[in-house]
């Protein structure tokens, strides 16, 4: 039911609710932080795409191609980002995901997480953090995008699906459809291929090393949040690390950063 | 010595310029040859973070220069947002080239690469642990340490490798950001500073010295910056840096001890290099870094420990790719017991900053302060009509020869294509010539070289009667 819909584009993209909640209060508030708004935009998967995608329209930037957030903000300035946030916002069409918010929620966390270790990868390996960032955070776009979608489909069937099932159909698509949404948004090229090609990064045939990169956030963050999910010397011994050239004690170091990338996650999630 | 008892006769750690040539040099006289590279990548930061990727950037800032100064002919205008990756466009293509060619000479010399991370165990033992968790141990009768150097990080400033950079991370800039605070007068700070001004950035670039490049007379440096300056560029000379920060918006705030603020969308940290060496366990082989964090070697690049010699940035100036080549080939030569043959002490360097700067022998404060008097002849490239049909006028040529204006003690350039022009004086001082050679030889017309013709008629004029 799921793969004509990828295949013919037609699945929505949506933000998620809370944030975008949150955008359109700071937007509406004429003494709002700027700051705050940076980081509200940087905190998101689903916001920080939309902003992106329509900074890069014509309207807003003609004969400029904005390819990072931070670029996006600093030359727009708050007032538009705010606008473009609010627009998304109001544009967008939000999540009906009922039954599955928690598993949402759950996702939401990881990607987030899986961004935020991207940053700290790339760090080590001296490039781009916000090709990084961006990579880490929407890998998994596809995950919610999927799911209500396939909610949305097995009621206009009236079809009944159990979790599992649904679990397990998302997880099918989700790469795929992940894929599809950081195309639509119009996503640096580095972004688009290292979502593209990060479960399989030894086959790269470009951004092989953000790729990778995006492996091992995925890793860390899964490791950081759900310890028995992956344990320690499991993470340890990744082979993706060695294609880093990341060395076990450099490895070893990485995980010093768990305390900082936590106390970033929950005030991002906040 | 049996060299039964080892596994190599000679190991080499670091394939950067330094180890290449010391591995190569080995490998030909016989010996088995080992190279140990910590990096996935085969070349050192020379090729992969520093050396090639800025001269490929420095390429397309001197295209869009040139187009710039050239708007009759090419109405011209960068993009405001470029993408690094349009910068850099043919560095992929280079940087295969080269390892092709790389991999190529060691495989051709027989010399076995060994991808991990060396630790002396002893001074003839080295443990070796690999990106995959495993681990060996070897047997080396020579050991050659090429390990080269990275970035100084200062403690004031906080580089997140995102908006505050160094020179491993200043090329992964997604796009060419639209101001830049440069830290540091060295080679790699004008160097980068220059190139990115010439690309249109806002440039300031700021250091605790009053001119840049100090190493180099100041009517040198003095082009420089009026030439950076020219371009639009800032040099905030004399100034100490006392906070950096970045606004968590979208500047880095740069604050001064005099109250000066500097506001710049990335930064980069050029504060030198260190010593390569804190994986070596120096200690276990007998060795200590001396007090300016480098391995001291004497005048055969040998250390205090017999059978290990270093060369390259390790221990210590000129730190330049092609010094380093010829240190690692005379300490292979000097580990072996190869002479070393008739090879010139004389190295040139060259600063590839827009303009290009490049010295050979003393310059004209050095050799004041050894030999007194001197003579100084000069030329201007706007007295040569090659730099008036290209352009480049604001260039110069410099000789310093003995007091009779016999000798030439040292030729120094700025200005287009120095790094070339400099050989031709370069050669001269080879041959012992005299400064009069210049004026009995013909040089193609016109070329930026007829300067040397120009300096030494200046220099000749000013001979004692």
């Amino acid at each position: 039911m799921l793969a004509p819909l990828i295949d013919s584009k037609l699945i929505d993209v949506p933000m998620l609710p809370e944030v975008a909640n949150k955008a359109l209060i700071l937007s509406q508030d004429a003494e709002s932080d700027a700051s705050a708004m940076a980081k509200l935009v940087q905190s998101d998967q689903s916001l920080a795409g939309h902003v992106m995608r329509i900074a890069n329209s014509v309207a807003y930037t003609p004969l400029t191609n904005l390819v990072s957030l931070q670029q996006a903000v600093s030359r727009l300035g708050m007032g538009i980002i705010s606008e473009i946030a609010l627009s998304a916002s109001i544009g967008a069409k939000l999540f009906k995901t009922p039954g599955y918010e928690q598993h949402i929620a759950a996702q939401w966390q990881h990607a987030l997480a899986a961004g935020l270790w991207a940053k700290e990868v790339a760090r080590q390996s001296r490039s781009n953090v916000e090709v990084a960032f961006l990579a880490g955070l929407l890998h998994s776009i596809g995950r919610p995008a999927s799911l209500q979608t396939i909610l949305n489909l097995a009621k206009q069937q009236g079809v009944s699906l159990s979790h599992d099932d649904i679990v397990q159909l998302e997880d099918r698509y989700q790469h795929q459809t992940s894929c599809m949404v950081a195309n639509s948004w119009e996503m640096p090229e580095l972004v688009i291929a290292a979502i593209e090609h990060y479960p399989r990064y030894a086959d790269a045939p470009t951004a092989a090393t953000q790729a990778a990169q995006v492996s091992v956030a995925i890793q860390y963050a899964t490791h950081m949040l759900n310890p028995d999910q992956l344990d320690r010397e499991t993470l340890l011994a990744l082979p993706v690390l060695a294609a880093l050239n990341i060395y076990k004690d450099e490895a070893e170091k990485l995980l010093d950063k768990s305390e900082s990338v936590a106390e970033k996650l929950k005030e991002l999630a906040s | 010595m049996n060299k039964d008892k080892f596994d190599y006769d000679v190991v080499v750690i670091g394939s950067g310029p330094a180890g290449q040539k010391s591995a190569i040099q080995a490998a030909k006289a016989g010996e088995r040859v080992a190279i140990i590279e910590l990096d996935s990548l085969f070349g050192g930061a020379c090729v992969h973070r520093g050396t090639i990727p800025s001269k490929t950037l420095r390429e397309n800032a001197l295209r869009v220069k040139n187009m710039r100064q050239n708007v009759a002919l090419i109405d011209f205008e960068l993009g405001e947002d470029t993408e690094m990756a349009t910068l850099v466009d043919r560095l992929d293509d280079v940087l295969k080239a080269h390892d092709v060619f790389m991999r190529q000479q060691v495989d051709r010399n027989q010399i076995e690469r060994i991808h991990g991370r060396a630790s002396f165990v002893n001074s003839h033992t080295l443990h070796i642990n690999h990106p995959s968790g495993e681990s060996n141990t070897i047997k080396v009768n020579k050991v050659i340490i090429a390990t080269g150097s990275y970035p100084r990080h200062p403690d004031n400033i906080p580089i997140d490798h995102e908006h505050i950079l160094d020179s491993d991370s200043i090329l992964s800039m997604l796009y060419l950001p639209s101001s830049l605070t440069v830290l540091g007068g060295g080679v790699i700070a004008s160097e980068y500073a220059s190139i990115f001004q010439a690309l249109g950035v806002k440039v300031t670039m700021i250091d605790r010295y009053p001119t840049p490049l100090g190493f180099l007379d100041h009517d040198m440096t003095d082009i420089f910056i009026a030439e950076f300056e020219a371009m639009g560029g800032t040099w905030l000379g004399n100034q100490q840096v006392k906070k950096v920060y970045w606004d968590d918006i979208s500047e880095v705030v740069t604050e001064c001890a005099d109250g000066t603020i500097i506001r710049s969308q990335k930064l980069l940290s050029a504060a030198g290099r260190l010593a390569n060496v804190d994986d070596l366990q120096l200690n276990n082989a007998g060795l200590m870094l001396n007090d300016r964090g480098l391995i001291t070697v004497d005048d055969k690049l040998c250390t205090v420990v017999s059978n290990i010699y270093a060369a390259g940035d390790v221990i210590g100036p000129p730190s330049l790719a092609s010094a380093s080549m010829e240190q690692g080939r005379r300490a292979a030569c000097n580990a072996l017991g190869i002479p070393i043959g008739d090879s010139s002490q004389l190295i040139p360097a060259g600063i590839y900053a827009i303009p290009e700067l490049s010295s050979v022998g003393l310059t004209e404060k050095q050799a004041r302060e050894q030999f007194g008097e001197v003579i100084v002849g000069k030329a201007n490239y706007s007295e040569v009509a090659r730099g008036q049909i290209s352009g480049n006028t604001g260039g110069m040529l410099k000789i310093v020869s003995d007091a009779k204006g016999e000798a030439i003690l040292g030729v120094m350039l700025v200005g287009e294509s120095s790094t070339e022009v400099v050989h031709v004086g370069h050669m001269a001082m080879l041959c012992n010539a005299k400064v009069d050679i210049f004026i009995e030889s013909t040089f193609n017309f016109p070329t930026l070289a007829e300067a040397y013709r120009i300096a030494a008629i200046d220099i000749i004029s000013q001979r004692p009667k």
